[in-house]
């Protein structure tokens, strides 16, 4: 009977309530589930109690995407609609699910359907909750009022007379001042503060939040709050803006630009003045003036400057910089318009909480997120921070559990004793490891496994509530060792139970050499934030004083170089000296003759002034350009303004040309060929290429195949094609080729690593890099069939030295000849051309997103298209580093290449039996040499072999296609429209079995013919000419300041290798393979997945890990 | 509780002029707007009147006063201190009885026959504490005014308990502690002009040291006694505002006898104006 698991939703006894959704649907077969969903699905509609609705929902997903696949009889092919898909792209959740749920009354349940309904109802789940903690901000007291002001003359707020008071009307008007320390999380428990968490679960969100004070170490004297702001009354009906830290600032004049968070670096300082009720929400859109807000405000012809600067603390520090940044902003807003009882010192509690309140809408406007922790820096000290019931009165009362602002408790001198805060300054080290990391996948993992109960995160989490007090109780007895014990043991328990991927290569590799060499001087780590290798700590022996900290760093570096190819860092690691902040947020008031700004405010401002005529300047900025004079030669701390000014005035020359001499001489060596870069950019300009043009002709007939077409595995294949293909290997018959010439620029968001290093996940108890597996596959294998199996690593210009120094790491223990096949081609990367941008903006279907972020992204779409004019369409790339201005051309050219360099010829002469290639991608982590299917490739005969997978919704980027009569790969690029993708049944997995011999016969090569390098060079080139040219735009980071990263799309061209199944003279098959040896991993936010549905157990099956791997 | 003092504070900043000024009231008669306050004063039972004043102001006010039907005693208030200093200065007029408190600069328009201190007396008389005149106001005009948080006194309309009173308080402190069941959203009361006061508020104001606002006296004396507020059936203008006297003028010509011919006024200017025309040559039919 269904509808047990709507009881377990309801139930008031938690021991039901709180049953794993695994332990609830074990027992069902496919009808049972099925009948679960359609009673689910109905209730989710029914229900009116927020976290119910969302749980079914989370529910649906999870048995949509772990149950039902893994159950026998359900039919492992169909089709997902493209009415519905496109409904998701426009995150019109409940209509997609309406069009999946009437194709799956008509075709029956599969798993292509169930990959669609698991993405809505996923997608659907965290919007629901997304929406809920807007809803919340929106009616928090005191934020209710500033969405009611829709004209200037509605603005409630007025300037403070002492921050409007000056001596004369040409005297500058007094600098209110606000200083703020950060937050630091000392419990970290277990991702408690996640809004969605807090608000269900109250009573198990709880955390220790201690204000500091920073110095980055070798940099700063002592500990001061890192948080500075400053704000003032200015002759000009203005919102100027400055951020001293991204070197931005802007006179704003409309309210239109106000509200544009995505236009400039100024997007938080934006948020903070409309998040303070400066400009209220209310105005967007309203068409009216700034000017006259402005007036209301502050008199007529009058504006406001406001100043912030972070004191040069890197990005992902994990202590909250922007939000407390967000929140000093608030409070100084507040501060100057009335909205707190004093104009200076500390705030008062209710305004603190007021603070905090409006930082989560602050960031909600600016389309960032935080937890409920992370205002933190704006009160005193160490606080115990808890979520709170919501009761009467509250908005959130009858919509959830909890309220969405917590409880704030300051610990007392005898919770928190001096002796516990001198051993916590004393014995903590405080780091920033300096990777860069997107914590979101992260936050989304932690909350879907606490609304499915999974176990054994449940357990985990139950344990991390736990440690909590035992930190609390090392504190209040100042038992140091018992904190570090504590925090270390959440880290290795709970943390990385829930998410494994809290942790990493670095992470590990640091705390085991810092055990090695502190032996019992190491105490324990502590984890900070969303993931470690960004800002985290280390509890040490205080009694080995400051030069531990020096030893830290050392470490740190050592082990930065050591993963610096691997695992995407943006800086070198940071050590701090912190102090606990006894004060919270606090400001003074200034008078205008002696207020002066950051110093970096001036450095930044001044050079524009200084070219104007003084004649041409306002009274105000020449008074001001005069004082800043003086005081530069009175005032010790602004003594380095001059030799600033100066070089930003007159930049050094020749500054610029390091990278540029860098770049032209990488492009010599990697063969770049300027004549077909010279034609591609003259075609891009043209319009004869570019993102329209990639596609096939909309003549062209695109039709699914049949199940004629291909060789269905999924059931398994015949064992006595074990035998055979163990022959093969065994006769030395089979080589294996790993493209890897990839910068992981999808999983590190365009940071730029090498891929095949890159040490994604944990098997046989160590992170384990792509490379590390794929040998070890190769390994297990070659040792079961008697043989040395060469396996091949194709590289491009970004992976080749760190890749064959890593297969020099790997020990030779007989079974495996590892080698790296460098890449013979190069491309420079274009500035992309405007209507390659638009057609990819906005022909193409992309995931719309929430309604801040979507606009976020189109102002950005904006802002991209006016860089991509000013920089010159189809213009060289760059501006950037200059393996960030190159880009491999497509890995139609890796076998090719294995012809060119000599590295087939190698083998061929080592192995003249060598026939057969199993060429795959490196993010194709399932695939191997196995037997049976090299058997069943044997069998056929063909010269290629190509293995697909059926299609799900995540499949997107082309497929297994009858293109006029021919059974072939197609590209994603070339699909003449987005429709006839979702018609394919099967996608490409990237792997293909080559026949050598078949292949050297397209090229018009022999064997022997490989020595001759002209003519393989030419052969190459021939065939290429045949390839399609797709050009395609990627993203780019570019890396500056302290840890920022903007990110660019660049065009580049590619040749790719699934083509070669589109010439008529190879003969081709296509075997359909299960997904777990089909799955490429793009994404880091895959990998919770990949453990999850037993892929990672599955690799971990093929794999032996040898001695030196 | 018997009412029949009241205090008029007429001496601060920028308001020694306004209750001098004279508009056409609702019975078409030329009266200023002391003149007013003091009928009103009178019609709500009141029998002595002082009238708080900076030293040398008497005979102006005596002169806008005229045949008054309550007896008028002046008090002088040296400097503008604020409505709490002021009312200490009458503080001896007052002596032991509860009294009629009306802020000089404002004119208050009943909605129906009764005037609005007489509501406000009455209301006074009958729960026998102190009650202060409120008015539903918007959030964007709060910051003008004391403003008191509470709730409906239950079975009673337009009638609050008063639970807090802060001194112009922003919106955003408002919301957080102002807010009053059943008012539309951010709708707040707001002090009216007129309050019935005991003898206690000297006590706090004279504890409460100088500078001590009468909204800061309020505030203390909740807790200690019983404090009501009201919502009249009226309106108040600010005379000291922009268009405080205009708007006030305005809505007497237009709730009184003269109405038609002031309609004809406003109709004739908009006219004229919609035409092009010049507008200095209308003239009200007499």
């Amino acid at each position: 009977m269904s509808g047990r698991l709507r009881v377990a939703l309801t139930s008031r006894d938690p021991a039901v309530r709180d049953r794993p959704l695994a332990c609830l649907v074990a027992d069902l077969d496919v009808a049972g589930l099925l009948a679960e969903c359609a009673d689910l699905e109905a209730f989710r509609r029914e229900t009116g109690n927020l976290y119910e609705r969302v749980r079914a929902l989370f529910f649906l997903c999870s048995i949509h995407r772990d149950e039902l696949p893994k159950r026998a009889g359900f039919a492992p092919r169909g089709r997902v609609p493209y009415d519905g898909y496109r409904h998701l792209l426009a995150r019109r959740f409940e209509e997609a699910i309406a069009v999946f749920l009437r194709a799956g009354a008509v075709d029956g349940p599969n798993d292509a359907l169930s990959s669609a309904f698991a993405q809505a109802y996923h997608q659907l789940g965290f919007q629901t909750l997304a929406d809920q903690v807007r809803r919340s901000v929106r009616s928090a007291h005191g934020n209710q009022w500033m969405f009611r002001v829709g004209h200037p003359l509605d603005q409630p707020l007025r300037l403070r007379p002492e921050v409007l008071a000056r001596a004369s009307a040409d005297a500058p008007f007094p600098v209110l001042h606000e200083r703020t320390p950060v937050r630091m999380d000392l419990t970290h428990s277990a991702w408690s503060d996640i809004f969605f968490l807090g608000m269900d679960h109250p009573e198990g969100a709880r955390v220790l939040n201690a204000s500091v004070d920073l110095a980055v170490r070798g940099r700063d004297p002592q500990p001061e709050p890192p948080i500075e702001c400053w704000l003032r009354v200015i002759d000009a009906p203005v919102l100027r803006l400055c951020s001293v830290d991204l070197g931005a600032f802007a006179d704003i004049d409309s309210l239109e630009e106000v509200f544009d968070f995505a236009r400039d670096y100024l997007g938080l300082l934006k948020a903070a003045v409309i998040g303070a009720g400066v400009i209220p929400p209310g105005l967007e859109g309203s068409d009216r003036e700034l000017r006259q807000v402005l007036a209301t405000l502050c008199g007529e012809g009058r504006g406001l400057e406001v100043v912030s600067r972070v004191r040069d603390i890197p990005k992902g520090s994990r202590l909250a910089v922007s939000t407390n940044l967000l929140a000093s902003l608030i409070a100084l807003c507040m501060r100057a318009t009335g909205q707190t009882k004093r104009l200076t010192g500390p705030l008062d509690e209710g305004e603190r909480r007021t603070v905090a309140a409006r930082a989560i809408l602050g960031e909600w406007l600016g389309g960032s997120g935080g937890g409920w922790q992370d205002s933190g820096g704006i009160w005193p000290g160490l606080k115990r921070i808890e979520g709170q019931l919501a009761g009467y009165g509250d908005p959130e009362a009858s919509v959830s559990r909890g309220r969405l602002l917590p409880g704030h408790q300051t610990l007392d001198d005898e919770a928190f004793p001096a002796a516990a805060r001198q051993g916590l300054q004393d014995g903590l080290v405080l780091v920033h490891g300096g990777m860069a990391q997107n914590v979101g996948p992260i936050l989304e993992m932690v909350t879907e496994k606490y609304l499915l109960r999974r176990e054994p995160e449940r357990t985990a989490r139950l344990e991390a509530e736990s440690i909590f007090d035992e930190i609390l109780a090392g504190l209040r007895s100042a038992d140091m060792d018992a904190v570090a014990r504590a925090t270390s043991r959440n880290f290795e328990g709970p943390i990385t139970t829930i998410v494994p991927w809290a942790t990493n290569a670095f992470t590990a590799a640091v705390i085991e050499e810092l055990r090695a060499r502190l032996g019992d001087g190491y105490r324990g780590f502590l984890m900070l934030g969303g993931m470690s290798g960004g800002g985290m700590g280390f509890f040490v022996d205080p009694k080995l004083g400051p030069g531990v900290r020096d030893l830290v760093q050392e470490v740190l570096l050592e082990q930065k170089r050591r993963f610096a190819d691997a695992l995407p860092f943006a800086m070198d690691p940071v050590v701090y000296d912190f102090s606990i902040n006894p004060v919270g947020t606090s400001a003074e008031l200034v008078p205008g003759e002696q207020a002066l700004l950051a110093e970096g405010y001036y450095a930044l401002v001044f050079p524009s002034l200084l070219r104007v005529d003084p004649s041409q300047l306002p009274l105000s900025r020449r008074r001001e350009l005069e004082r800043v004079g003086n005081a530069c030669r009175s005032r010790p701390s602004l003594s380095g303004l001059l030799p600033r000014l100066f070089d930003a005035m007159l930049p050094a020359v020749g500054s610029e040309g390091g990278s540029g001499q860098v770049l032209a001489e990488r492009l010599e060596e990697s063969g770049f060929d300027r004549e077909l870069h010279e034609r591609v950019r003259r075609d891009l300009l043209s319009g004869r290429v570019g993102l329209a043009q990639n596609r096939l002709p909309p003549s062209a007939s695109i039709e699914d195949v049949t199940s004629e077409d291909v060789v269905d595995t999924l059931g398994g294949v015949a064992p006595r094609l074990a035998e055979r293909g163990l022959d093969a290997l065994s006769r030395g018959e089979v080589a294996v080729v790993t493209l890897a010439g990839g910068a992981a620029s999808r999983w590190t968001q365009g940071a730029g690593v090498v891929k095949a290093l890159h040490p994604f996940c944990r098997f046989d108890g160590r992170h384990r890099s792509f490379l590390d597996v794929h040998l070890a596959k190769t390994r297990r294998v070659a040792a079961a069939a008697g043989a040395r199996i060469p396996h091949v690593f194709t590289t491009s210009v970004f992976t080749h030295g760190p890749i064959e120094r890593a297969l020099r790491a790997h020990a030779d223990d007989g079974h495996v000849l590892a080698l790296a096949s460098p890449g013979r081609a190069v491309g420079l990367r274009l500035v992309p051309t405007e209507r390659d941008l638009r057609f990819l903006w906005e022909e193409t279907s992309h995931q719309v997103l929430d309604e801040r972020r979507q606009r976020m992204r189109e102002s950005v779409h904006e802002a991209l298209i006016g860089w991509a004019r000013a920089s010159g369409e189809a213009s060289d790339y760059t501006d950037n580093l200059p393996n960030a201005c190159l880009h491999p051309i497509g890995h139609f050219f890796e076998v090719p290449n294995m012809f060119r360099n000599g590295v087939l010829r190698r083998l061929i002469e080592e192995q003249p039996q060598l026939r057969w290639l199993c060429v795959h991608n490196v993010d194709t982590v399932g695939v191997d040499l196995d037997p049976a299917r090299l058997g069943l490739v044997l069998e056929s005969g063909r010269a290629m072999t190509f293995e697909v997978v059926p299609r799900r919704i995540e499949d997107v980027g082309g497929g297994l296609a009858r293109v006029d009569g021919r059974v072939r790969l197609v590209e994603g690029l070339a699909m003449p429209d987005e429709a006839a993708e979702f018609r394919l049944s099967y996608y490409n997995t990237g792997t293909t079995w080559v026949d050598l011999d078949a292949l050297f016969d397209v090229f018009g090569l022999t064997r022997d013919a490989l020595a001759d390098e002209e003519a393989v060079t030419r052969a190459v080139r021939r065939v290429a000419e045949r390839m399609p040219t797709y050009v395609t735009i990627k993203d780019v980071k570019k890396r500056w300041g302290h840890g920022q990263e903007d990110v660019f799309p660049v065009s580049q061209f590619e040749k790719l290798w699934g083509d070669l199944s589109a010439l008529p003279e190879l003969s081709t098959a296509f075997h359909v393979v299960p997904r777990v040896r089909g799955q490429q991993l793009k994404d880091p936010a895959q990998l919770e997945g990949f453990v999850r549905d037993g892929s990672a157990r599955f690799v971990e099956q093929l794999c032996a890990f040898g001695a030196g791997a | 509780m018997r009412i029949q003092k009241a205090v008029v504070t007429a001496a601060g900043r920028g308001q020694r002029r306004i209750p001098l000024q004279e508009v056409v009231d609702r019975d078409g008669r030329t009266r200023s707007v002391l003149r007013i306050l003091c009928d009103d004063v009178a019609a709500a039972g009141c029998e002595q009147v002082a009238v708080v004043v900076r030293p040398g102001d008497e005979a102006a006010f005596e002169d806008a006063a005229g045949d008054v039907p309550v007896r008028m005693h002046f008090v002088q208030q040296d400097e503008p201190r604020g409505y709490g200093d002021a009312l200490l200065c009458a503080a001896d007029f007052v002596g032991d009885d509860p009294f009629l408190h009306v802020v000089g600069d404002h004119l208050f328009v009943a909605r129906g026959g009764v005037g609005c201190a007489r509501q406000l007396v009455e209301v006074a008389r009958r729960e026998g504490v102190a009650v202060s005149a409120v008015q539903a106001t918007r959030e964007n005009r709060i910051g003008r005014f004391g403003t008191v948080g509470g709730h409906l006194v239950p079975g009673r309309s337009r009638l609050y308990e008063v639970e807090r009173v802060l001194e112009k308080p922003t919106p955003t402190v408002a919301e957080q502690e102002l807010t009053v069941p059943g008012l539309r959203a951010g709708r707040y009361l707001c002090f009216f002009g007129l309050h019935v006061l005991t003898p206690a508020v000297f006590e706090q104001l004279r504890v409460l040291g100088a500078g001590a606002t009468l909204t800061d006296a309020l505030a203390s004396l909740l807790g200690r006694e019983k404090y009501l507020a009201y919502e009249v059936e009226g309106a108040r203008h600010d005379l000291g505002e922009r268009l405080g006297l205009f708007s006030a003028q305005l809505e007497l010509g237009l709730a009184g006898v003269d109405r038609d011919e002031f309609l004809e006024v406003v109709l004739a200017v908009l006219a004229e104006r919609e035409r092009g025309g010049s507008t200095g040559g209308v003239e009200a039919r007499t």
